[in-house]
């Protein structure tokens, strides 16, 4: 039988993380030993004796496949097996780390010897407030081995019965064919369709040297299609694509995938016609799921905790004042059930959660992992993520979005004299010492008179964090998380990320049309 | 056995091991690698990273035609895990469809024997993995100091680091093919923030080499990102309007990479790409051509031999402003029906020109100097371009003052085309480097 690849331990089948036991997986994936590890611990420890720090060890086994279907043939099917683990040391507001490719307790050893080496250069008194979470606090006093999954009850947010690793390559190569006739079904004009699909999951261990050690099993899915449309020597292309921690079938059902065609078909179309957009401070209205990237840019990175305890953000002292119009409250939410976002616990072993940012315009919260958190005496957020073993955990959005408002889209594009409509968008990038964040719109339209006149192409908005939202006017009762596609960037580590937002009005926004 | 003898034996054990499994062709790659990061904030050791990595990709061509491909990563070399691994990349090969276009490079394409194995290319520095921790700090600490003392405006940090890296590439596939080559690389970067009443502005700078020894005084990149924060203080938006821009080298050299980036024969074939059905005609002004040139000697960019193991020369991409070839891997180069040429770049550059900077802000005007843009504003298939921009204002021939908040639009082949005037400022401080750019005209979006 030829199916996809077996990778990680047990792929059949997937256990929820409450029914999980750390020390098996460990030894299954690593074939190693809880008590090997906790020697490991405590050689990295060493160095923190009489200094306020912790240490921990991150494991990651497991998998991620990929397959392309381009110009009607598939490409090439890859798949990338992973099997390393992290070892970190943090002395107040100081860090070592060292990771292995290949898991032994030779090599372990080794790292907690290099991370260890931070502690030469720690002050004596850090004046630091250790933080630790319910959970490890509750390890620490049950001892791992009676707790189990009793003491506390870790979210159970992934809906999967079996590993998306299992996904037969037939039926997936079906799927990309079905998705490919389709598009190019749509208009005589698609003349390329590249569509991919990705499939990952990862046993993560976490132990840390309170004793505690937790486990968790994530998958992540993915479809993407990108159509191509010619006409007359112009050429476009549109996008879509979703995915979260669901069952890869979900993937197969005509409703979700035909979906994501007919967006990308259709934007590739509508493009070839479009005008360039206007450039000038300008009237915006940004549509409800995806443009919440603007959340994501304006305030969620400049509220994440490393660059507030720096005083490095243009957010830094702004705690409890007003950044936003009172209709603007944003949430960051890691506990929404088989999202991208979303995670059962961070890459510390912190349960996620849901954390107020901004309240009625004004600010409420920073994001927190464990170092931060201590630093400033404030609380863990769950937000301690990495993008893989490779790198020390740093201070990370999940999902985060607008909460809604009153206003109807019809009448939010209605108000709009003259304005701009943006609907999809490329991505983003913010500054987050001087708060300037930059957004391009892959696919927008302009208003004339509350109504919607014509396609336009390469807008590129720009606005000032602290400032902008505060010219937010009206918020819509369509609140959408996007469907599934963001990755963020940070200090050189991906993570995968949701964005959300209603539809908004913004008033008076820099828009960078080509169009004087 | 040296470290090279020995990867070489797992990387043509591997392809032995295909051979026998049933693949018709297929190539690895291995890489070995050993990495230090010391970062320091605000004067204090703040963190100290270590690794020592490899990994192996392998792929496998399989069927009647050889045209079945699956490929496959990891880092556990031993030969259960390799031989499970081999096993299950052509099982999927096999159960995959074929791609005619798919295939290794013609051996007559191959990087030459004296090319093969460990090349004098000097980028390997063997000091580098015998710099003492205590020397790296100093650097750090240094460069971070000398950006903190530049002007009682400096308020802050976001630190100063010192990373350095050395590994080994080993390449071996079907048709015979096997290479490897070593390679190092330090690098000083160092992050501040200057403020003035609400304000605060970040400038950064570094600076890299293949050998320590050559390496820029850390003292000097200091200053330079203490002066590149320095100048944003009391940033301010202008009118939308429509300006000449003179790109700095980094934003030159960024801009650059972008425009190549479109010549890459993946973009070609695919017909996906501004540059498309354009070999041989004009794309840029007069005064511009574009090199890349993978064999210069101690480059960043340098290397013997591509992922492919096809040969790397240098090329003219753009002669006075004509286009002359596309990237071809040897996939693209069988999509276009012609020889490949390695679709990966080595160190590309655009010819300086006889401009001082000075000369080029000279001659402006009113218009931007261009030093940071953001944001993922720039269309490959119709070369649309639209980032968020800072820089300085010119006024007269002037830099005025600081410009922030605006945003600059055009599209790549007009740019190229409107390129008025080159600098005399090319550096290889990047693997893809530019002189200074005037271009003619742009539409600024401001207020």
């Amino acid at each position: 039988m030829v199916s996809a690849i077996n990778s990680g331990p047990d792929a059949a089948k997937l256990l929820h993380s409450s029914q999980m036991t750390p020390e098996k997986e460990l030894h299954d994936a690593f074939g190693i030993t809880y008590e090997q590890l906790q020697k490991v611990i405590a050689e990295a420890a060493q160095g923190t004796a009489g200094k306020q720090g912790f240490c921990d060890v991150f494991l990651q086994a497991g998998s991620a496949h990929a397959i392309t279907l381009d110009q009607e043939v598939i490409k090439n099917a890859s798949s990338a097996h992973v099997n390393g683990a992290g070892v970190r040391v943090v002395v107040g507001d100081k860090t070592g780390y060292s990771h292995t490719d290949h898991v032994n307790t030779t090599n372990l050893k080794r790292c907690a010897t290099i991370a260890r080496a931070i502690c030469e250069h720690a002050r004596e008194n850090h004046n630091l407030e250790l933080k630790e979470s319910r959970e490890e606090s509750a390890h620490r006093s049950c001892g791992y081995s009676e707790s189990g999954a009793d003491i506390f009850k870790p979210h159970n947010l992934y809906g999967n019965e079996e590993s998306p690793t299992n996904w037969d390559l037939k039926e997936k190569i079906a799927l990309l064919k079905k998705m490919d006739r389709m598009a190019r079904d749509f208009d005589p004009r698609i003349s390329n369709v590249s569509v991919s699909l990705a499939a990952e999951d990862y046993v993560i261990i976490i132990a840390t040297s309170r004793g505690a050690i937790f486990a968790d099993r994530r998958p992540l899915v993915r479809l993407n299609i990108a159509c191509q449309a010619e006409e007359n020597g112009k050429r476009e292309n549109g996008s879509s694509g979703g995915g979260g921690r669901f069952d890869f079938r979900t993937l197969l059902e005509e409703d979700y995938w035909s979906d994501h065609v007919l967006i990308a078909a259709r934007q590739a179309i509508e493009l070839l016609s479009a005008e360039p957009a206007p450039a000038g401070e300008m009237d915006v209205v940004l549509g409800s799921g995806w443009p919440g990237v603007l959340i994501h840019e304006a305030v969620g990175h400049g509220l994440e905790g490393d660059f507030n305890r720096k005083g490095t953000s243009a957010f830094s002292n702004l705690m409890g004042s007003s950044v936003a119009s009172k209709l603007v409250t944003v949430i960051d939410d890691g506990t929404i059930a088989e999202r991208r976002g979303s995670l059962n616990m961070d890459d510390e072993g912190t349960p996620t959660g849901r954390t107020v940012l901004i309240e009625n315009g004004k600010l409420t919260g920073y994001l927190q992992d464990k170092q931060n958190a201590s630093l400033m005496k404030a609380s863990l957020t769950g937000n301690g993520r990495r993008q893989d073993y490779r790198f020390a955990p740093i201070p990370r959005m999940t999902n985060t979005y607008m909460a809604e408002g009153t206003s109807s889209p019809d009448e939010i594009i209605a108000s709009v004299k003259k304005g701009i409509f943006a609907t999809t968008f490329g991505g983003g990038q913010v500054d987050i010492t001087n708060g300037d964040f930059t957004f391009s719109a892959t696919g927008a339209y302009l208003i004339e008179n509350g109504k919607i006149t014509k396609p336009i192409k390469g807008a590129t908005l720009i606005g000032n964090g602290p400032k902008a939202l505060h010219k937010v006017v009206m918020v819509g009762n369509d609140v959408a998380l996007d469907r599934g596609i963001g990755t963020c960037g940070k200090d050189g580590q991906g993570v995968p990320v949701g964005v959300g937002m209603p539809t908004i009005r913004i008033n008076g926004i820099t828009v960078g049309g080509s169009k004087n | 056995m040296s470290v090279f003898e020995k990867l070489e034996d797992i990387a043509t054990g591997v392809i032995e091991k295909a051979r026998r499994y049933g693949a018709s062709e297929s190539d690895v790659t291995i890489t070995t690698r050993s990495a230090v990061e010391t970062t320091v904030r605000l004067g204090e050791v703040e963190k100290l990273e270590g690794a020592q990595m490899r990994g192996l990709q392998f792929r496998a061509l399989c069927g009647a035609k050889g045209t079945k491909t699956a490929s496959s990563s990891t880092s556990d070399l031993s030969p259960q895990a390799l031989d499970k691994l081999i096993k299950e990349t052509i099982a999927t090969a096999e159960a995959s469809e074929e791609d005619p276009f798919a295939g290794l490079p013609e051996s007559e394409d191959f990087a030459p024997d004296y090319l093969r194995h460990n090349f004098a290319l000097d980028i390997f520095d063997p000091e580098v993995e015998h710099i003492p921790v205590e020397k790296k700090i100093q650097l750090a600490l240094a460069a971070e100091e000398a950006a903190r003392q530049a002007d009682k405006r400096i308020s802050n940090s976001d630190g100063a680091s010192f990373s350095d890296s050395a590994g080994v590439i080993v390449h071996a596939n079907s048709r015979g093919f096997l290479g490897s080559y070593e390679g190092s690389h330090v690098s000083i970067s160092v992050g501040v923030v200057a403020s003035q009443d609400d304000e605060m502005q970040t400038g950064g700078w570094w600076a890299s080499n293949r050998r320590f020894s050559n390496l820029e005084e850390a003292e000097a990149v200091g200053r330079k990102a203490a002066e590149r924060a320095l100048r944003q203080l009391g940033s301010r938006k202008v009118k939308s309007q429509e300006v000449p821009v003179i790109f700095d080298p980094l934003m030159a050299g960024r801009l650059l990479a972008q425009f190549v980036g479109a010549a890459s024969g993946a973009h070609i074939y695919r017909k996906s790409s501004f540059l498309v059905d354009k070999l041989g005609e004009v794309v840029a002004s007069k005064g511009v051509t574009i090199i890349d040139d993978p064999l210069m000697a101690g480059k960043l960019g340098s290397h013997p031999f591509d992922s492919e193991g096809l040969a790397c020369k240098k090329r003219t991409i753009v002669e006075e402003g004509k286009l002359l070839t596309y990237l071809l891997s040897s996939y693209a180069a069988r999509r276009l029906n012609t020889k490949p040429n390695s679709g990966s770049l080595g160190n590309l550059y655009l010819q300086a020109g006889d401009s001082s900077p000075e000369d080029l802000i000279g001659s402006v005007k009113n218009g931007l100097y261009l030093t940071s843009v953001s944001g993922p504003g720039f269309k490959v298939i119709t070369g649309d371009y639209s980032l968020g921009a800072s820089g300085i204002w010119i006024e007269n021939g002037k830099l005025a003052y600081p410009v922030s908040g605006i945003t600059i639009a055009s599209d790549m082949l007009s740019m190229f085309k409107n390129i008025e005037a080159i600098g005399n400022d090319l550096d290889f401080r990047s693997s893809t480097s530019s002189p200074s750019i005037k271009i003619s005209k742009m539409t600024v979006a401001g207020q």
